[in-house]
């Protein structure tokens, strides 16, 4: 029992997870502060459920910034990559009446083309990300507005049934579309390619004198994010029955932060999956707690006030995870040394 | 024999000067935007992209000298929002010098705290800096709500600091040039002529091997990301003389506008070689190409898909990072 405690303890998501229980335990405890009699009843948990729904595509969004900050890349145009799925999605139905499933598996395929594109200028063009991230948003934002140029758009009734749907009256569908995903990440986790991604993550000239083609890698990685955000997309449009084209510009940073307060570290080469999902969920716990706490408080507070409460707890999460983060590396790196090198404290000096 | 000696002059033209390229795409974006719309050939067409150039320039002062030094600012955008913001709340629309000045006080003071927790956050802690400065841009832009509530009392500054900052000499001549030139002047002299700027350069470009020579790399960031709010804070005030309407983060989008100008101007984003010549280049070509895509009235997505693939042209000309080979 110990071991696995210190397992915990070493892996990148240690910071995470405790950052991701705190909120949970915060958001309950409001729970039952606000409605005491009601706490042990379906409700709690349909609520709670009800998350999972709607932000769900922010969460895969996420997972899919993951796999990229993994290699030490940062992809800001990925909320908008978001936003192009569920244009595509809205529109291709409109546009030549084929059957929704026909279409949402085309949508699927362009959000991978788009984000391999998208790839291939990173990774082969060698322009810097942040960079190629904000011409990419000027570029998907100008295929978005060319598909709908405003917000709205039909999707039929039975999709947003389908996505609301609680299988055996317990598991939201889109909690079953997250756990399938994140079970493909498990097997990626033991592929080579992922050993691969962590190298590259780690130093890119080391990783490619090695033999590993990191050019190739990278753009692996970022079809695979395409496919995560196209998923996201399509849960986007079963979950808000509309087509927005620049709605999803905000994601892109949120899902930055996400997977930083989770433990990802922003140079690459150190993190997981769990890390994205606890810091995403600890940051839309702590956007919907703060809203409760500030309605128990005395006074007229405006949402103006929640945004900036809820970011200043984010500030402090984010730099009290970077700091674990840079503790558990160098403890990490300290261990190697020593077994490389043998020896006692002293060879350190 | 000739011709292979004209070529390459041309080839070493392209590749080592970067700020004269920049300056040849300006030109011949603009000259395109003119063939393509004889109209737009006009005072107010050229007095238009001298002021947006100006204005871009002064709000990339401060980022020119964060990027030399191997950092970046994204609170640049939110800094200036939330000076003018200031300045119109002190003028209260009918203010004389008195209440300019000390708007200007306010401004530098605004800009003096943000950027020492930018360099706090950065270089105390060790954080990285698009990271802490990225979230304090967000704080400094939730606090303009919080103080104003959504709606600012006032919304712009009085006429004559206006007048002040946009009359146009002979039709075409926007007076914010003169600032921007002044701007340029200051910080052409830190970077070039004095150590500070030496020191600045050499610390962006290796930070150990600068370290090790002695110069004291911690405490010249610090400074220099203190400046930077400085000069941000300071491109606010002009910015709500410049603005007839200032409203909460009305220029948050100065953040990447300013980052592009620097980089396209020849800045290397990891630091250690550039120039704010370049940045006045840089700062040219984005408002030629940006007022050339309005100005040709093309819809909403062409003009956003021009916009970013001329950007990744420009970017995969200038700023390819070395391939890992070598």
């Amino acid at each position: 029992m110990r071991e696995a405690f210190k397992k915990i303890q070493k892996s990148p998501a240690y910071s995470g997870l405790i950052l991701f229980l705190a909120a949970l335990l915060l958001y309950f405890a409001l729970q039952f502060i606000q409605e005491p009699g009601a706490f042990f009843t379906i409700r709690t948990y349909r609520s709670f459920a009800g998350l999972f729904k709607n932000y769900a595509p922010l969460i895969l969004v996420t997972m899919g910034q993951a796999l990229l900050m993994l290699m030490g890349i940062i992809d800001i145009s990925i909320g908008m990559q978001l936003s192009f799925a569920n244009v595509l999605a809205v529109m291709l139905p409109e546009w030549t009446g084929m059957p929704i499933a026909a279409a949402w598996a085309l949508t699927l395929c362009a959000s991978v083309l788009l984000n391999t594109v998208n790839g291939l200028i990173v990774s082969y063009m060698r322009i810097p990300p942040l960079l190629a991230g904000y011409a990419m948003i000027y570029i998907v934002k100008g295929i978005n507005l060319a598909i709908r140029s405003a917000p709205g758009g039909k999707v039929p009734a039975e999709i947003n049934l389908f996505y609301d749907k609680m299988w055996g009256g317990v598991l939201p569908t889109s909690v079953i579309i997250l756990t399938l995903c994140y079970l493909g990440w498990a097997f990626l986790a033991r592929t080579p390619l992922m050993r691969h991604v962590y190298a590259v993550g780690g130093s890119e000239r080391n990783a490619f004198a090695t033999g590993i083609d990191s050019a190739r890698t990278k753009v692996k990685m970022y079809a695979l994010a395409g496919l995560l955000t196209g998923i996201g997309g399509l849960c986007y449009t079963a979950a808000y029955s509309t087509g927005n084209p620049i709605t999803g510009e905000i994601y892109g940073l949120q899902s930055i932060s996400a997977c930083i307060l989770g433990g990802i570290s922003l140079a690459g080469g150190w993190g997981t999956m769990s890390c994205a999902l606890f810091g995403i969920g600890f940051q839309v716990l702590i956007q919907t707690a703060v809203p409760r706490i500030f309605s128990m408080l005395p006074g007229n507070y405006n949402t103006y006030w929640h945004n900036l409460a809820s970011d200043a707890i984010i500030l402090i999460g984010l730099i009290g995870t970077i700091f674990a983060v840079r503790a558990q590396r160098t403890t990490l790196v300290a261990g190697l040394k020593k077994q490389i090198k043998g020896g006692g404290a002293k060879d350190e000096r | 024999m000739k011709d292979k000696a004209a070529v390459s002059k041309l080839q070493v033209f392209f590749k080592s000067n970067q700020v004269g390229m920049a300056l040849l795409i300006s030109a011949l974006l603009f000259a395109l935007t003119v063939l393509l719309n004889p109209k737009s050939l006009n005072q107010i067409a050229i007095g238009s992209i001298l002021s947006l150039t100006s204005m871009l320039l002064i709000a990339s002062a401060g980022q020119t000298l964060v990027i030399i030094s191997d950092g970046i600012d994204m609170s640049v955008g939110s800094t200036m929002s939330m000076t003018a913001l200031i300045t119109v709340a002190i003028m209260q629309g009918d203010g004389g010098m008195d209440r300019l000045f000390l708007s200007i006080l306010a401004a530098i003071g605004v800009g003096l705290t943000v950027g020492f927790f930018n360099g706090v956050g950065t270089v105390k802690a060790g954080l990285p800096p698009m990271v802490v400065t990225l979230y304090i841009s967000n704080i400094v832009g939730r606090l303009q709500y919080v103080f104003t509530g959504g709606t600012p009392e006032y919304t712009s500054v009085p006429k004559w600091f206006n007048q002040l900052v946009t009359t146009r000499q002979f039709g075409f001549f926007p007076h914010i040039v003169l600032l921007a030139v002044l701007f340029f002047v200051v910080v052409f002299f830190i970077l070039s002529r004095t150590r500070y700027g030496q020191q600045l350069t050499l610390t962006g470009n290796n930070n150990r091997a600068a370290y090790l020579n002695g110069i004291r790399t911690s405490r010249i960031k610090m400074l220099n990301y203190t400046i930077a709010g400085v000069l941000a804070g300071l491109a606010g005030v002009i910015g709500a003389a410049n603005s007839g309407y200032i409203q909460c983060g009305t220029y948050d989008a100065m953040s990447m506008q300013s980052i592009v100008a620097v980089v396209i101007g020849g800045t290397l984003l990891s630091g250690g070689k550039g120039s704010f010549t370049g940045t006045t280049a840089g700062a040219l070509l984005f408002t030629i190409l940006n007022n050339g895509l309005a100005v040709l009235q093309v819809s909403d997505s062409i003009r956003n898909l021009i916009m970013g693939i001329v950007l990744i042209l420009l970017l995969a000309a200038y700023n390819r990072s070395k391939p890992v080979r070598q």
